[in-house]
């Protein structure tokens, strides 16, 4: 199978005076699987929201089993007929319905007479649908109830349902793993490459480049709009893909300095139940980096949440410097300099339709009322000053927060709890669809906060980061505290093994 | 993701940087365009009252546009206060109604022989309680601010009504009362300083102290701003009881303005009042709700209406001209919102269009 499933030519798009692609060209074989890479604002999101239909080119083609188009004319409906099919992160699944509603609400449901749902025949539909794509689910399980990798199979099983062959057209999957623990993600690239292998076309767009290695045919580059290469996978490298993706070598995460042993501890949970946590005991010292490891509602989000005041504890005690912390609110820990970045950036990160400036300022914005009013030229001053100093890439502190890409947000996020210099900084996936670029300098400005003292305590489903960037990782499995690494004992392999053994 | 300093940082190349500059100059005009059409739009149909036969006669005239200016004092405080909650993304429907029972028992106060002071305190009393009470059940009760709202208005109708048996209160208001809502101060009428004089205050607040700002952080995300330690539901309170104030406000200059209180008058107010906060949006800071957009609607909407009946248009025409006016001006303002962010390349913005396969 190597005739060409995808092949895209001259592609080129402009916002404003953004140059967002600049003649992209390049071809994906049918039957593989072709990872699209680049860094944010690489172009790549462009790309697919134009094979999509969402914006229009300026230029290009697009060449899809055989049939040429002009790219400027493609449409969502035109997308359709031309094979393409799309599977997003945020999955447009809906948890309280059940599978069978979840697939046929991407498809229209077919209506007997009077406008009546046949369900026994959607049902037996349905159970062709998930034999074919290998799904182990129930028609009428609610998708809540399933685990996140099957829930992301369905949405791909919705999206393919109605292609004539059994694998026809092209899939596009966007960052599908990213929201999805090592293991999830492990079951979703199993079935990934079974479905390639029955010949199905997937273009598959992630930040992951462990997942590229394992589990791509070919990868496809783009750097500020424009193409820097297609190639097959064999003989890269992980370093070698993100030169290619950054333009630049990027050093490897770490930590460089370790744990002091001297150093006096910070925060000090005892005993903590709350939700799936059972008794968590963790201490994290000045200056030291501690990792929080386990699965999907393990409660790794939870011990944050509960230290910044959002959840109530139902026991056990937080301690921050000795004092004892009763968070009622989250307006008790940030008086006892706790700081918390939110795993859903979106939603609960960003202002985005407010400016850059808004948002830096937000946590302190009583700190610019003097004299009866806000002072705006000196917070702008000193916003601008941030944007610089925590190497924040936008137009300006004018700037709407949602025209940043992810990466810059996500800086703008971790430096408006940094200059109110925390003694804890809490992180929950700090750098969840944040290009491997951006994940290093937000670690650096994190590197310079624990150089003066403060405690960090960082969930992330990433090992890698973990293995990385922490000092120290705890694996939260029934609640509780079952292993902790540090040292040379600290790695990715170590930390999936105690992530996954049976409790 | 902006390209303007990621191109000179990441050493983008001279294509992207000139062709910067080309677009820099449209970009500026565009959205000076946005912010200062409707006022263009007001200069214009002004003017053209102003020489068009039918109306040049009446319409430039002074007293002419002392009643037209003096007419919108009240509906534009009521508009400033149905503009502070919407900030945060709520909808106060009583407003209206707000300012109905304030002139009323305002009115009635005076009318009874009570001081000036005292009836004047008496109708910030009925926005004050008013305020508490929606503010405690949307944020306490949980109940959703139109629906609370909306309730509340409906009662407050009843209130006037028991009060008036639906026949206005006129007799024995005061010739003090009746000289400040119908005088005029230097050519100006003095309900339109007392309205200016709250626009500068709502001004301030909005745009000068740290409340305002979090208005606009809950109107961006409730959720995000709950994390950044704002007290989400005092702050959401407080823009509800500053709303029934204003509108207050707005009823006792009401019964200034008209020597008295019409149980009819007060909840017509709550839709043009609304209205004209949502068309802010449409001009002087374009995309964000703001005080000066405010009373360009009011003062748009007055002219139009204004000269048109000068012009001797029926009536029912400016109901149709209202409503296209609403429609245009805030669907204009979102198009235009969306051009820009599609010029900034929105990243975080969710793209619906593409979550949801098309349905076939």
């Amino acid at each position: 199978m190597t005739g060409a499933a995808l092949r895209v030519g001259g592609l080129s798009k402009t916002f404003g005076a953004t140059r967002a692609l600049a003649d992209v060209s390049f071809t994906a074989r049918a039957g593989t699987i072709h990872a699209l890479l680049g860094g944010n604002g690489s172009g790549k999101s462009t790309l697919i929201k134009i094979l999509a239909g969402v914006h229009s080119a300026d230029a290009g083609t697009v060449e899809t089993a055989g049939r040429a188009l002009d790219a400027r004319a493609i449409s969502p409906h035109l997308a359709r007929e031309l094979g393409l099919r799309f599977v997003h992160q945020q999955s447009s699944t809906f948890g309280d319905l059940s599978v069978l509603e979840n697939l046929f609400l991407g498809h229209g449901f077919d209506t007997a007479p009077g406008f009546r749902v046949p369900w026994r025949r959607l049902r037996a539909r349905a159970e062709t649908l998930l034999r074919r794509f290998d799904i182990a689910a129930d028609p009428g399980a609610r998708l809540d109830d399933l685990r996140p990798a099957t829930q992301t199979m369905v949405a791909i099983a919705r999206a393919l349902q109605d292609q004539e062959g059994a694998h026809e057209g092209v899939l596009v999957l966007d960052e599908p793993t990213a929201s999805l623990p090592a293991a999830e993600a492990g079951v979703l690239l199993d079935a990934l490459r079974r479905y390639a292998a029955a010949g199905q076309t997937i273009i598959y767009v992630t930040h992951r480049l462990d997942e590229v290695l394992e589990v791509a045919d070919e990868v496809t580059v783009l750097r500020d709009g424009r193409h820097v290469e297609t190639r097959p996978k064999a003989g890269l490298t992980r370093a070698a893909l993100s030169e290619l993706i950054m333009g630049r070598s990027v050093a490897e995460l770490s930590t460089g300095t370790r744990r002091q042993q001297s150093a006096p501890t910070v925060l000090r949970l005892r005993e903590l139940h709350v939700g799936p946590l059972r008794g968590l005991d963790l201490e994290v010292c000045e200056g030291e980096v501690v990792g929080i490891a386990g699965l999907l509602g393990s409660g790794r989000s939870t011990a944050l949440r509960t230290v910044f005041g959002l959840v109530p504890p139902d026991r056990g005690t937080i301690e921050i410097d000795g004092r004892p912390l009763a968070p009622t609110g989250v307006r008790e820990a940030m008086r006892a300099d706790v700081a918390f970045v939110p795993e859903d950036r979106a939603r609960e990160g960003c202002f985005a339709d407010l400016t850059v400036l808004e948002n830096l300022s937000m946590p302190s914005t009583g700190r610019w009322f003097r004299k009866g009013r806000l002072r705006h030229r000196a917070e702008a001053g000193q916003a601008a000053e941030e944007m610089r100093a925590h190497q924040v890439k936008a137009a300006s502190v004018h700037a709407p927060m949602g025209s940043l890409s992810g990466g810059n947000q996500q800086k703008v996020i971790v430096a408006r709890w940094l200059t109110r210099s925390p003694r804890v900084l809490l992180l929950d996936e700090p750098s969840q669809g944040i290009d491997v670029g951006a994940r290093f300098e937000i670690w650096e400005l994190v590197r310079k906060a624990t150089a003066a003292g403060t405690a960090v305590l960082v969930v992330s489903s990433d090992l890698e980061e973990l293995a990385g960037a922490c000092d120290r990782v705890v694996v939260l499995r029934g609640g509780k505290v079952q292993a902790e690494l540090c040292g040379d004992d600290l790695n990715e392999t170590h930390l999936e093994h105690l992530i996954q053994e049976a409790p | 993701m902006v390209r303007t300093t990621a191109a000179a940082t990441d050493g983008g190349g001279p294509v992207r940087r000139a062709d910067r500059r080309t677009v820099r100059l449209p970009d500026a005009a565009g959205r000076f365009l946005e912010a200062y059409a409707l006022i263009g739009l007001l200069v214009v149909i002004a003017i053209f009252f102003s020489v068009w036969p039918r109306t040049s006669g009446s319409f430039a005239s002074v007293a002419n546009l002392q009643i037209l200016i003096g007419n919108q004092a009240a509906i534009g405080i009521i508009a400033l206060g149905a503009l502070i909650p919407l900030i945060a993304n709520e909808w106060d429907l009583s407003i209206g109604s707000v300012a109905g029972v304030t002139a009323v028992f305002t009115a009635a106060a005076l009318s009874g022989g009570h001081g000036l002071l005292l009836s004047g305190l008496i109708g910030i009393g009925c926005g004050l309680v008013i305020g508490l009470a929606n503010a405690l059940i949307i944020t306490r009760g949980r109940v959703n601010a139109v629906i609370t709202t909306l309730g509340v208005s409906t009662i407050l109708e009843g209130v006037v009504n028991q009060r008036t048996n639906g026949v206005a209160i006129t007799t024995n208001i005061p010739d003090s009362v009746v000289n400040f809502g119908l005088g005029t101060t230097a050519g100006i009428p003095r309900v339109a300083l007392v309205l200016i004089a709250v626009a500068l205050l709502v001004y301030y607040v909005l745009d000068h102290t740290p409340w305002g700002r979090y208005l606009f952080a809950l109107g961006s995300s409730p959720s995000a701003a709950r994390l950044v330690g704002i007290r989400t539901g005092l702050v959401v309170g407080v823009a509800f009881v500053s709303a029934s104030l204003l509108a207050s406000v707005g009823g006792i200059l009401q019964v200034a303005r008209q020597a008295g209180a019409d149980p009819r008058v007060g909840a017509a107010f709550t839709l043009p009042a609304l209205a004209a906060a949502f068309l802010s949006a449409a001009s002087v800071k374009p995309g964000k709700y703001n005080v000066g957009g405010t009373l360009v609607a009011i003062l748009f909407l007055a002219v139009l209406n204004n000269g048109l009946s000068l012009a001797g248009v029926p009536a029912y025409v400016s109901s149709y001209l209202n409503g296209v006016a609403l429609v245009v001006g805030v669907g204009l303002s979102a198009w235009l919102g969306r051009r820009r962010s599609e010029r900034r390349r929105p990243v975080a913005e969710p793209q619906p269009a593409m979550n949801h396969p098309p349905l076939t």
